[in-house]
């Protein structure tokens, strides 16, 4: 219980302050405010502590909507009675015949089978061998063989191989960036190959960017092992991005927040953390443009927020209003100054 | 979303569900699956994992319903049945090392402040710091004071679902407060945020 006597310190710690500043109700509103009423010389540092206590916060990853059907759908399913159990009008005796004995069960069966065969063989044709290759300022969401979804960055290729069902190991080789989500298949690894590195996983999210003669992988969730010729292999955690170059000798693990390297996903990027540079030369990857700096202290500029990157002329016009700058253009080139 | 329900709402809706309603078993599902979700993905970073003891969880809350206890507190209860469960299955599966995981790759989040009266551009470079150094705490500590500050349990409860003493807990807090103060208090003062306080706090309850 708070008294006249608390400090902004003892209002951080008392677990009713805390709740009513996590998660406010009608009944903790009420309280509090008659609180403040009644002992208005403590309201400047009740303010402190609301911002103290507000500033503990959690990044937190929100399940999708779909996910948590799917998963309510999962529970439910084995929850609920099956049918038959339930329909009022069964009152006589159970017969035994076994369902494919039953003419109509068999004709639906073979019906069946003979569908399963030939989508089978059309699904198996349609899949070998597959390249996707994306246009500038384009993405693609490409759901492959064995369930595991990849998008795919403006100006990228993939190629697929043909035998990701059966195979031993899954295999894909990309040039460009992409963002890749691999469905779970018993003891099958699956393999992205890139020109400096091949990125090998069980079951995984994880993005990977092979622009600008090196590899850049940044893992998600789960656990791949990179490696790369000379240089030794590395297991990544959730996390880490590895950096591969030709040049260096050994590949290189940070920490980053992994959300910040796929909202190209979402058609933006987040700038926090980049140098102008390094930013201009994503635009001039995903929309095959060329950005040039006519003010050379543009260069040193910090920069934060999320840049949109759906078009090109109205991402490079944001660009130049962060920047306080002016932008022209001619033909596929602009210039900031 | 998370629930706001108040503690004779979370007695009610229980006891409900303990004596056989379906409709409060789905009730407790929308109000708590999310939250479950979110807490148990900082727990272990692997979907698949959270998902599959999410579904034992909540079969098992359904198929022992009569003999459950009682709670005025259904977040706490279902935070603690889940962290057991999932730590169990992580140290079933040994392909993860489930001490590496937990609270591992946990990231503080510095929001904007709702008062909106600093200067935004300073409190960036303020907020950098301070997550930076907030970040540096130890994964248990880390969990204790996303438990207390981000789910409103209590000590008590916090003790009690990750199974450590109440006197860690007591220390968590003030480590944590130490290093808020060093860092906000200062911030604060220079931008004379508390002249305008009034105010901030009339903003504040016009907002909730």
């Amino acid at each position: 219980m708070p008294h006249p006597a608390f400090t902004v310190e003892d209002f951080c710690k008392d677990p009713d302050f805390i709740r009513w500043v996590a998660m406010p109700t009608d009944e903790s509103n009420r309280f509090w405010q008659l609180y403040m009423a009644e002992n208005p010389g403590q309201v400047p540092d009740i303010q402190i502590a609301i911002d103290y206590v507000k500033t503990i916060r959690f990044r937190e990853n929100e399940p999708s909507q779909q996910d948590l059907a799917r998963l309510k759908q999962r529970i439910w399913a084995d929850i609920e009675p099956p049918i038959s159990n339930r329909n009022p009008h069964w009152t006589g005796p159970v017969r035994t015949v076994q369902w494919y004995r039953q003419p109509y069960w068999a004709a639906a069966a073979v019906v069946l089978l003979v569908s399963l065969v030939g989508v089978g063989w059309w699904a198996w044709r349609a899949n070998a061998d597959l390249t996707y290759q994306t246009a500038f300022g384009k993405i693609q969401e490409i759901k492959l063989a064995d369930g595991s979804v990849v998008t795919l960055n403006a100006n990228s290729s993939l190629k697929v191989a043909d035998n990701l069902l059966d195979g031993p190991v899954r295999e894909v080789w990309l040039n460009g960036e992409a963002y890749f989500d691999i469905a779970k298949r018993q003891g099958s690894k699956f393999i992205v190959h890139t020109p400096e590195a091949n990125v090998e996983v069980l079951g995984t999210e994880f993005n990977v960017n092979t622009r600008r003669e090196q590899t850049n992988v940044v893992l998600h969730e789960g656990k791949v092992q990179l490696s790369a010729d000379n240089q030794s292999a590395v297991v990544m955690k959730p996390g880490d991005m590895a950096i591969v170059t030709p040049k260096s000798r050994q590949i290189q693990l940070k920490s980053v927040q992994p959300d910040a390297y796929d909202a190209w996903k979402e058609s933006y990027i987040v700038l926090d953390g980049k140098s102008l540079p390094e930013i201009i030369d994503i635009l001039q990857d995903t929309f095959g443009v060329t950005i040039k700096l006519d003010d050379a202290r543009l260069a040193g500029k910090k920069l934060t927020g999320k840049l949109r990157t759906e078009v090109a002329d109205d991402c490079v016009d944001n660009l130049s209003i962060i920047l306080e700058s002016e932008v022209s253009k001619t033909g596929d080139t602009y210039v900031l100054k | 979303m998370t629930d706001r329900l108040t503690s004779a709402e979370h007695i009610h809706l229980w006891d409900t569900f303990r004596s056989g309603s379906r409709d409060a078993f789905s009730k407790l599902y929308e109000l708590f699956a999310a939250d479950l979700y979110r807490y148990g993905y900082n727990l272990i970073r692997n979907r698949q994992v959270v998902e599959d003891c999410l579904h034992e969880l909540f079969l098992h809350l359904h198929e022992n319903r009569e003999r459950l206890g009682a709670t005025d507190n259904i977040r706490f209860y279902l935070y603690r049945s889940l962290r057991r469960r999932l730590l169990d299955t992580v140290g079933r599966l040994n392909k993860l090392d489930s001490d590496s995981y937990i609270f591992d790759t946990a990231e503080f989040l510095i929001q904007p402040y709702e008062s909106a009266l600093i200067d935004e551009q300073l409190l960036d470079q303020q907020k950098l710091v301070l997550i930076h150094e907030l970040n540096r705490l130890p994964k248990r500590q880390k969990e204790i004071l996303y438990l207390v500050y981000m789910k409103g349990l209590s000590y008590q409860q916090a003790a009690e679902v990750m199974d450590i003493t109440m006197k860690s807990v007591y220390n968590t807090i003030n480590v944590a407060l130490t290093t808020l103060r060093a860092y906000v208090r200062e911030s604060f003062k220079q931008r004379g945020v508390v002249l305008s306080v009034a105010g901030a706090v009339l903003a504040y309850f016009m907002k909730i």
